[in-house]
């Protein structure tokens, strides 16, 4: 037997692979797919206290190797969320990360109240780095703000916080190091890479929004070595994403001292990405007679 | 896993005029499953060249399930290098369908520009079981772009044809052949084209009290209504070409 159980907070988790929020919706576009509850946890789209209507249109453009998508957290607020979305969520029988964000430290601590009051909700991410939503500075671009973020919510819900992290700063094991300071069970990173494509026929920005954000294995070894520099700073856990497109790189951000990896873009090119990954990551630790992941996690060899 | 995603094997992948190909697939479990509308969201490599999967219509599911595309790019330049016997990845059939033309409708026009003609094979392979009249209006960049007509000829359509440059049929846009419309007969419209050439048939069916369905196209990364990349605007709001459409009521799009 393999030991794949990994922990944030008080909450275990029976295997390390997620879903990167915002790439599986609310997973009813994917109901068919009944292998879903073999992953460790699931996490949905980002929701907002109110209804966003998103971003102007186009809102993606393929890249080398990747695509900047200005979304624009669309999604039907956290009322609908809760009447018509949570019970589909909670019928996947795994864990449940909800994904918040908002524009004022007041409405996350609505988000996060209304959260911590369900059963079914296992842990909260806070989304302080959609860099899509037009605010001057991402709260995850300020090590205070985050950590005064963070120590609110902390000291009103008590489920496990994730602090989900930009890339976009000039240190990011800073901003890290201020949310566990200020209480956070664990990081994720990273989110998208601010980014932008111009259309050369209209001289025109491709995106409706100009700028977006960069995912995809473009953005792997630059999120890799983020996950690095965190690593040898915060001694909470870190789910990792950024480019994971196969086992491969899933084990890398492992190795590096990831204690989960989500799975985002990779899912639109192959919806069986992130199931094959545990599979490869199990297949892994069978040849290299691992019985723990624990012994995975954490193991670079410097 | 995911049954949406299979590989099937191309049985045929051959021009069928200027830079137009038909793309068949051997597919027996899909044939009976797709419905005239739907898409194939395909990825032409398995590199990450191309990243993103390409979404076409299902141009006809009979034996194989068709699909007629233009190179206009590098993705769908590299599905016309395929060869019989390889096997392609497909996400599908994805998308809302076509739906029946209301009860007292006794005509169907089918307006569609260049490509945007895929979809309206597999409509009339179902339409034509019903007696209605029907024409398609085609319109081309050129002669060199028209695939002979005989499919839709074969099922009761009477084609009409206009070209940018009139080396083939009418000169201009498909909009010259909007007098070929008899509207001695309650009418019904489907269309699939360049954007521009669906709001001209928007404009027209709103002076004409007609109505009738598009077909919409957008860039897409998932297909799967998940990621909200491909939203288009609507009287109801943002809504998913991929999910909630890609056919959507004439009139609820805006342009
Ligand atoms: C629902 C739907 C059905 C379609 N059906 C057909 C069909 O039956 N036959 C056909 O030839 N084409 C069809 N298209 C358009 C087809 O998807 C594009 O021509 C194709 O993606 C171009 O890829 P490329 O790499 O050759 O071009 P590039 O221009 O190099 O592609 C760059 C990016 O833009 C996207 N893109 C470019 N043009 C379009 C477009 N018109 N619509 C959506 N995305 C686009 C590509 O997918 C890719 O992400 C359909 C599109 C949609 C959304
Ligand atoms: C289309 C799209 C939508 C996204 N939406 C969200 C979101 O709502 N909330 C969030 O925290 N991250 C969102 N992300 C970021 C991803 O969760 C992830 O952090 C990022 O894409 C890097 O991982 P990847 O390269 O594996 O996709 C989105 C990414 C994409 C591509
Ligand atoms: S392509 Fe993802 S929602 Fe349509």
């Amino acid at each position: 037997m393999i030991n794949l159980a990994v922990k944030i907070g008080n909450i275990q988790f029976k295997n390390p692979v997620t879903i990167a929020s915002g790439t599986f919706g609310y997973v009813k576009p994917y109901t068919k797919a009944s292998d879903l509850k073999k992953l460790g946890a699931f996490v949905p789209k980002t929701i907002t206290l109110k209804k966003r209507v998103g971003n102007p249109l186009p809102r993606i453009v393929e890249t080398a190797s990747g695509m900047i998508n200005a979304i624009g957290i669309e999604n039907e607020g956290l009322d609908y969320f809760l009447q018509n979305k949570l019970s589909s969520l909670e019928s996947l029988g795994i864990p449940l990360i909800v994904s918040i964000s908002a524009s004022s430290n007041d409405e996350f601590m609505i988000l996060a109240k209304a959260l911590d009051a369900k059963a079914s909700v296992s842990a909260i991410e806070l989304n302080l780095s959609c860099p899509n939503l037009a605010n001057k500075k991402l709260i995850a671009q300020d090590a205070a703000a985050t950590a005064e973020l963070v120590r609110q919510i902390r000291g009103a819900v008590t489920k496990p916080l994730i602090a989900k992290l930009s890339p976009n700063v000039t240190d990011i094991s800073e901003i890290a190091l201020a949310a566990q300071d200020a209480g956070a069970d664990a990081v994720s990173l990273v989110n998208t890479f601010m980014a932008m494509a111009v259309d050369i026929q209209r001289r025109k920005p491709v995106l409706g929004n100009i700028t977006g954000g960069l995912s995809g294995p473009a953005i792997k070894p630059i999120a890799l070595k983020m996950v690095y520099d965190v690593k040898r700073r915060v001694q909470i856990p870190i789910l990792a994403m950024g480019g994971i497109m196969s086992a491969e790189d899933a084990l890398e951000f492992l190795i590096t001292g990831a204690t989960m990896v989500a799975i985002g873009t990779a899912s639109f090119i192959n919806p069986k990405a992130p199931l094959e990954i545990l599979e490869g990551i199990k297949k892994y630790m069978k040849a290299h007679k691992m019985s723990d992941i624990h012994k995975l996690i954490g193991s670079l060899k410097i | 896993m995911i049954d949406f995603q299979q590989k099937y094997t191309i049985v045929a992948n051959k021009k069928v005029a200027g830079t137009l190909y038909q793309l068949s697939l051997d597919a027996p479990t899909l044939v009976r499953k797709v419905l005239p509308g739907q898409f194939m969201h395909i990825r032409v490599n398995d590199g990450l060249k191309p990243f993103l999967r390409r979404p076409f219509s299902i141009y006809r599911a009979l034996k194989t399930v068709d699909i007629l595309y233009d190179i206009v790019g590098a993705g769908t330049r590299m599905l016309s290098e395929k060869k019989k016997g390889e096997r392609v990845d497909c996400l599908g059939p994805l998308g809302t369908p076509f739906t029946l033309p209301p009860k007292n409708v006794k005509q169907v026009v089918l307006i569609a520009g260049g490509v945007g003609v895929a979809p309206f094979l597999a409509l009339t392979d179902i339409l034509k079981k019903k007696n209605y009249k029907l024409i398609l209006l085609y319109g081309a960049r050129s002669k060199a772009q028209i695939f002979p007509m005989k499919d839709f000829k074969e099922n009761g359509c009477q084609v009409h044809v206009a070209t940018d440059d009139g080396s083939i049929g009418a000169k201009g846009w498909v909009s010259v052949l909007f007098p070929k419309i008899k509207r001695d007969m309650s009418t019904y419209l489907y269309t699939c084209g360049p954007r521009p050439m669906l709001a001209c048939v928007q404009a027209f069916a709103k002076e004409k009290h007609l109505e009738g369905q598009a077909s919409l196209e957008e860039v897409m990364a998932c297909g799967v209504g998940a990621c909200l990349g491909c939203s288009t605007k609507t009287t109801h709001g943002y809504k998913t070409v991929c999910h909630d459409g890609p056919v959507f009521d004439l009139s609820d799009i805006i342009f």
